[in-house]
Formats: structure tokens, C-alpha cells, sequence
């Protein structure tokens, strides 16, 4: 690639368009503010989902019913579930595709400008319903993330609320895919073939096809919610004639995919902050691109792995048991190619060096127990238990939170010019690092030991591991007031970034951009050999 | 029609499918 520096110069008061203050967010078009808009909404979304967290946390720090009654407490777990899902973890790996994409592929804005405002404006609005859902009458839905029937028909108008956010979530998501794919195919500069591309890239075109095909499988199945509840129809209502359990297999065959909706993003960043800090080129990209590939198409055929319980035919069982287990080995490739990069490389240990460090031990740790998990006769013992919630625990924040962390550590001294206090940064790793597997790990301890997960209320026998993990939750918790602090403190203060901050670096917003990027960026497509 | 409006619409029309096809199948062919 050649290393022409596009330093096409801008004015600094006219380069945001036409409008100023408030209203040059509403009305943006261009990728760097939409993906600013996603990432602060995405941090917002985290603190109420968090907050919602410390609340499950402090119900369970004791035995015994303490600050809420069980009803409300299912309600917290549904909603502390949808916001992380849906309003947090998503939204914060959209914020990277709109901030990197069209600058790592040689764009000068994604395909569809106007129809990017539009996805992210939806979100606001969704994430109002699901929050207004409390004050309706009879509360927020207490389902679970998950919403099955036939508890879904029992509930109040709450229940709408939610079903019409996730139908406005599922839209937002669906047109941010197909202006992500149109961008990737028919936007990369001259020479950037596909396989040429920065593995985010990558990972980022997969899934938005995830998206594209699994998120209206969720729009269905939550509209037949709907018609059950109001239009007479007997989908999943057994009164009716219908099947509960057809509900669990139409929202699982989403729901897996979801999974790696949310984990392939946070591979993409983490695909790129390990080269850099290594000071290698990533090892084996091919396989990287084809094992992705493998992830995203398995994850379409081992849903019924939530669902062993229901009495599906041994022969079922197997099926899914072993298409589970086969996500083990493009899984390892992935793995097996991050360790091989660092091998031999020149390291060092900047917090997002940190960060994705923390991603492989943790990522790695909660794959394992979701191998532990796909085995039939294990699963059945401890379905339903906090076995389950660390395992998904361990893929969502460690996998997905930590990958946008190191993320955020990596490109800020990029989009903002500023650098980051890498002390606090460190400091903030190695506090998230502890406080998550205070959290976490010895909620294995719980599962294995019969505690139910969605539950207020436990035996005497589980309240030492209860009280370790509230302590955990509540410390992860205050935690993430450094970021916010390091994040506030590097935009006001921070010391200017030098052009080049991560030596290793070497995509195109790295080798062919300034540092703070310009508002409008590759007018003129870069020249790549 | 610009090559990105084709490449949109290709990608709407296979959301579409997906989601009329899912109510569809319990709907009409009732499962």
C-alpha cells in the first residue's frame, strides 16, 4: 500500500454542515458523528443496565426477600437483559463499524447517509419504550430476555411496550446491516480487494449477513407474540391450540445467532489490537476470514442447545450436541491464530494490549464452559442455573465488553487526538479484570450447586458465593466511573496524540490519515497497490 | 438504479422473506 497521507484540509467552524449545537446531531449524515451518537448511547444503555444489575445484586447479597418484591425483581432481570443485548453491547460495535469501516476500507461515508441517521435515531425511542414499560400498569414484563410463552400472553400492557421495541430495535439493526454491506461491496477503494481487508472488516460484513437474516426471525416470533395477545391467534398458546415450545425453537434460531452477532465484532477489534501490540502481522488471516465464515453458518444449525430440556427425541439431542461442540474448532483457529500472532512478537502491554489479553483468557474460558454446556446430560443437570449465567456472562462481558474496551483504548487517540491517561487505563483494566471474576467465577460454584438462575430469593447454604459475587458486581459497577473519568478526562485535557500512537498499527486510518481524523475523510479514494 | 440501492434491495427483500416466511410457515401451513 502506498503511504499518501490524505491531509485534505478543512476549516474548523464550517465542516460539521449546516447546523450547530444539538441539532448537528439530530440531523448528521456523516459516519464519524453517527458512530459518536452510538457510542455514548451504547455507554448510557450500559449504566441503566448496570444499574439494574446492582439492583439484582443487592436482592441477592442476602437470603430472604431484601429491597424488592420477586415480581419486580424478574422484571430487572428481563430489562437488565434486553438493554445489554439490545440497547448496550449491539450499539457499541455499530459505533465502531460507523467510525472504521469507511476509513479502513478507503470510503469517504457508508452507502446510505441519511438512512444512517435514521438507524441510530430509532434507538433512542426503542430504548424510551422499554424503560417506560416500568410505569405502565403491572410493570415491565418479568419474562426473561428470552420472552417465552406462554408468560408472554399473561402479561400486562408492559409486554406491548417491549414488543414494539424490539421490533423498532430489530429495524434499526436490519438498516444499519444492509447500508454495513452495501458499504463493505461497493465502497472499498481501488485495490482494496476482500482480501485485502482489515479482518474488523471482516468480521463486520459476517455479521451484518447474521443480522440480516436472523434479526426478522425475532421479528416474527415476537409478532405472533403479539397476535396471540391481541388478535385471537393461537401460535404459542396452548389454550389455543398452540405450542409454547414452538416459540422457544423460532427465538433460539435468532438467539444463537445473536450470540455471535454480538461476539464477531468484538474478534474483529480484537483482530486488530493484537497485530499492533505485537508488532506482527496477524497470523494466518486466511483462516481467520474462513473460520468466521464457519462460526456464522454453524450458528444457524445448534439452537436447540438452549432448549435440551423439552423433550426433544434423543436422536435431536445428539444432533445439536455435536454441531455445538463443532463451534469448538473455527472457535480454536481464531484462538490458536491471536496466540500464534504474539508468539515471537516484540509485546507490549498498553491497556488495549491489556484488555484484549483479558478477552482471550476470559472469551477462552466461557467458550469452554459453553463446550461443558453443549453435552447433553451436563446441560440438563444444570440448565437454568447460574452454571449457564457465567457462561454467557463470560462470552457477553468478557468476550463483547472487553473487546470494546480495548476498542475504545485503541482508536480514541485516532477519532479525538487526544491520548488517554494510560495509568487510569491500566488501572481501570486490572479493577474490570478482578471485580469481573469476583463476579463471575464463583457463580459456576452456585450453578453446580443447584441455584436456580431468576430467582429473589435462595436456601442459607448459597449465601457466602452470593455475597462474594454482589461485591463483585457492586466493584465492576464503580469501576466504570474510571472510564467514564479517563474517557472525559482525555477529551478535555489530554495530551495531544502523537500521528502514529500504536507503532504496530498499519490499516489505512492508521498509515493514510492524520491524527485527529478530519470530519470528511478519503474524498479522493486512496491509492492502494 | 445505483449498484447500492440494487445491493439494498437485494438485502430488504431477503429480511422480508425471512420475516413474512417465519409467520407464514406456522400461519398458513400451520406448522
Amino acid at each position: 500500500m502506498s503511504a499518501v497521507v490524505d491531509t485534505h484540509a478543512h476549516g474548523h467552524h464550517d465542516h460539521h454542515g449546516g447546523y450547530g449545537g444539538i441539532m448537528r446531531w439530530i440531523t448528521t449524515t456523516n459516519h464519524k458523528d453517527i458512530g459518536t451518537l452510538y457510542l455514548w448511547f451504547s455507554f448510557i444503555m450500559f449504566s441503566v443496565g448496570g444499574l439494574m444489575a446492582v439492583g439484582i445484586r443487592m436482592e441477592l447479597f442476602s437470603p430472604g426477600l431484601q429491597v424488592m418484591d420477586p415480581d419486580f425483581f424478574n422484571q430487572l432481570t428481563t430489562m437488565h437483559g434486553l438493554i445489554m443485548v439490545f440497547g448496550a453491547i449491539m450499539p457499541v460495535f455499530v459505533g465502531f463499524a460507523n467510525w472504521q469501516i469507511p476509513m479502513m476500507i478507503g470510503a469517504p461515508d457508508m452507502a446510505f447517509a441519511r438512512l444512517n441517521n435514521w438507524s441510530f435515531w430509532l434507538l433512542p425511542f426503542a430504548a424510551t419504550l422499554l424503560v417506560l414499560s416500568f410505569f405502565m400498569p403491572g410493570g415491565a414484563p418479568g419474562v426473561g430476555w428470552t420472552m417465552y410463552a406462554p408468560l408472554t400472553v399473561q402479561m400486562g400492557i408492559g409486554m406491548d411496550l417491549t414488543i414494539f421495541a424490539v421490533h423498532i430495535l430489530g429495524m434499526s439493526s436490519i438498516l444499519g446491516s444492509i447500508n454495513i454491506i452495501t458499504t463493505i461491496l461497493n465502497m472499498r477503494a481501488p485495490g482494496m480487494t476482500l482480501m485485502k481487508m482489515p479482518l474488523f472488516v471482516w468480521t463486520w460484513l459476517i455479521t451484518a449477513y447474521l443480522l440480516v437474516a436472523a434479526m426478522p426471525v425475532l421479528a416474527g416470533a415476537v409478532t405472533m407474540t403479539l397476535t396471540d395477545r391481541h388478535f385471537g391467534t393461537s401460535f404459542f398458546n396452548a389454550a389455543g391450540g398452540g405450542d409454547p415450545v414452538l416459540y422457544q425453537h423460532v427465538f433460539w434460531f435468532f438467539g444463537h445467532p445473536e450470540v455471535y452477532i454480538i461476539a464477531l465484532p468484538g474478534f474483529g477489534v480484537i483482530s486488530q489490537v493484537i497485530p499492533a501490540f505485537s508488532r506482527k502481522p496477524l497470523f494466518g488471516y486466511a483462516s481467520m476470514v474462513y473460520a468466521t465464515s464457519a462460526i456464522a453458518i454453524i450458528s444457524f444449525i445448534v439452537w436447540a442447545h438452549h432448549m435440551y430440556t423439552v423433550g426433544m427425541p434423543v436422536t435431536g439431542q445428539l444432533f445439536f450436541m455435536y454441531a455445538t461442540m463443532l463451534v469448538a474448532v473455527p472457535t480454536g483457529v481464531k484462538v490458536f491464530n491471536w496466540v500464534a500472532t504474539m508468539w515471537k512478537g516484540s509485546l507490549t502491554f498498553e491497556t488495549p494490549m491489556l484488555f484484549a489479553c483479558g478477552f482471550l483468557f476470559m472469551f477462552t474460558l466461557g467458550g469452554f464452559t459453553g463446550l461443558v454446556l453443549s453435552l447433553v446430560p451436563i446441560d440438563i443437570q444444570v440448565h437454568d442455573t447460574y452454571y449457564v449465567v457465567a457462561h454467557f456472562h463470560y462470552v457477553m462481558v468478557a468476550g463483547a465488553l472487553f473487546a470494546a474496551f480495548a476498542g475504545i483504548y485503541f482508536w480514541l487517540p485516532k477519532w479525538t487526538g487526544r491520548m488517554y491517561d494510560e495509568t487510569l487505563g491500566k488501572v481501570h483494566f486490572w479493577l474490570t479484570m478482578i471485580f469481573f471474576n469476583v463476579t463471575f467465577f464463583v457463580q459456576h460454584f452456585l450453578g453446580l450447586a443447584g441455584m436456580p438462575r431468576r430467582v429473589p430469593d435462595y436456601p442459607l447454604m448459597f449465601e457466602a458465593w452470593n455475597k462474594i459475587s454482589s461485591i463483585g458486581a457492586f466493584g465492576m459497577g464503580l469501576s466504570q466511573l474510571l472510564f467514564l473519568y479517563i474517557v472525559l478526562k482525555a477529551l478535555r485535557s489530554g495530551a495531544k496524540a502523537p500521528e502514529k500512537p500504536w507503532e504496530g498499527a498499519d490499516s489505512l486510518e492508521w498509515t493514510h490519515l492524520p491524527t485527529p481524523v478530519p470530519y470528511h475523510t478519503f474524498e479522493t479514494p486512496p491509492v492502494l497497490k | 438504479m445505483s449498484k447500492n440501492a440494487k445491493t439494498a434491495l437485494v438485502l430488504a427483500s431477503i429480511a422480508l422473506a425471512s420475516f413474512l416466511g417465519i409467520v407464514a410457515k406456522y400461519w398458513i401451513l400451520r406448522g
